[in-house]
């Protein structure tokens, strides 16, 4: 039998974790009842003159991004895990990268709904109105939560095999996708018209080479990582 | 005689000396005075630090690839020197910083790429100290040793975009009898890196060498 190619097994293990997901929405609902307590931290915390609110969301903003996204790439692996089924998916004739790749997807379309929930409630609890750079931080935050979910999703699967791995992950993560939290930010600042500087356009193609590069990084070190 | 202690002995007296030249030996720089002499520690500890977390990386690479444990040792050793040196340049910088620019810190590149540098290699040495001994978080190690140099690239870019400004080359303007302290201190505390490295080394191998000795013993009944 030959071994299945790589997008399909990218497909099947993305569509097999999001139909365990949408069955039992463990991670979804955490991740997002996550972001709601987190934008009400934020919104008592920083909440003022419109001026104010207004250069202060995008870092409330990309925080939220983090802080959720740390909760959905520990449990990346979770259920594998649990259920002794990790030893079976990497002994599996299918590409290891293929696998890492679902995951990532996985992780970011996990990102993406949590964030579809966080970003109108914080920009109306700060009241602050985005809808005219609605799309422009749309396209940052989608390729953010892609640059955490690449950075993030290898090193959730190491963590596996460390001791207090949920304590250490965001220890490890955090440092490691601050470059995409300082671009993050100041796109968004700029799109929001509070950050001084040439042009949002430009941070996003900074986020998209982060993406790349430790995108096409860690599928090539995956191999790596997870032999025997 | 063994040369191990020899170096140690011959490194402290270096160290005097080099307290010398940064002291005595060179001549008061004119616009910044005195505190200025910070520099001939401050820089080659900035160095030093930079090939630590190369050869951290190097050691990372190597241990992925070769599944050596030596390669992981190397790479742990020289993590733990860099980031006693990458402590040295975040004391004595703002301690220049303050006099000079007038605050202790600035968001400017090389500082924050610094930062962030010791910040991963914090989290390198607590994963490491914390995260339990086994082959799974050497990889783990291994990994972030692995991702951690490309991401400083990135974090002293964006900081770049973000600030746009550079703060003033001090080495390449200064007279020869300067730079001649500043690289032979460099030359001493390379020394003393090295020295460090090796030793962490050997402990590390040690204390590898002896948990598994425990684990055979307790293996045999006998304890």
């Amino acid at each position: 039998m030959n071994p299945p190619g790589f997008l399909s097994v990218v497909g099947v293990v993305l569509a097999k974790d999001l139909r365990t997901e949408l069955r039992s929405k463990q991670t979804l609902m955490t991740m997002a009842m996550f972001g709601l307590v987190l934008t009400f931290v934020f919104a008592f915390s920083f909440v003022a003159d419109p001026a104010t609110n207004r250069k202060v969301l995008p870092g409330a903003l990309w925080a939220s991004l983090l802080f959720t996204g740390t909760l959905g790439v520990g449990r990346t692996f979770a259920r594998e895990a649990e259920l002794g089924a990790f030893a079976a998916l990497v002994l599996s004739p299918a590409d290891r990268a293929a696998v890492l790749l679902g995951k990532m997807l996985g992780n970011l379309a996990m990102s993406i709904v949590v964030m579809v929930l966080v970003v109108p409630l914080l920009a109306l609890m700060l009241r602050v109105d985005i809808t005219a750079t609605a799309a422009i931080i749309a396209l940052q935050l989608l390729l953010g939560a892609l640059g955490f979910a690449v950075v993030g999703t290898p090193l959730a699967v190491m963590a596996v095999n460390a001791r207090f791995a949920e304590v250490l992950l965001p220890i490890v993560v955090f440092p490691l996708v601050t470059p995409v939290l300082i671009a993050g930010v100041k796109g968004t600042g700029i799109a929001l018209g509070t950050t001084i500087g040439e042009d949002a356009w430009g941070w996003v193609q900074f986020i998209a080479a982060f993406d790349v590069a430790f995108g096409v990084g860690g599928l090539f070190l995956f191999e790596r990582m997870v032999t025997e | 005689m063994k040369p191990f202690p020899i170096a140690t002995a011959l490194s402290a007296l270096g160290l005097f000396a080099a307290h010398w030249l940064a002291f005595d030996f060179v001549p008061m720089e004119r616009t910044m005075g005195a505190v200025q002499r910070i520099f001939y520690f401050h820089v080659p500890s900035a160095w030093l630090c930079y090939l630590g977390f190369l050869m951290c990386f190097v050691g990372s690479v190597g241990y992925l690839w070769t599944r050596r444990g030596r390669w992981d040792l190397f790479a742990l050793a020289s993590a733990e020197v860099g980031l006693i040196f990458g402590f040295i340049v975040l004391i004595t910088g703002p301690l220049w910083a303050r006099p000079a620019w007038g605050a202790w810190w600035r968001w400017e590149p090389r500082l924050v790429s610094m930062a962030l540098m010791v910040l991963i290699f914090c989290a390198y040495w607590v994963l490491r100290t914390y995260g339990g001994s086994g082959e799974g978080v050497k990889r783990f190690a291994a990994i972030l040793g692995v991702f951690g140099a490309p991401n400083i690239v990135f974090v002293h870019l964006a900081v770049r975009k973000w600030r746009g400004t550079h703060p003033d080359q001090v080495v390449a303007r200064s007279d020869s009898d300067m730079r001649v302290a500043l690289y032979s201190i460099l030359a001493i505390m390379l020394v003393v890196f090295v020295l460090l490295v090796v030793q962490r080394y050997r402990i590390h191998k040690n204390a590898f060498r002896v948990r598994a000795l425990r684990r055979r013993l307790s293996r045999l009944g006998a304890m």
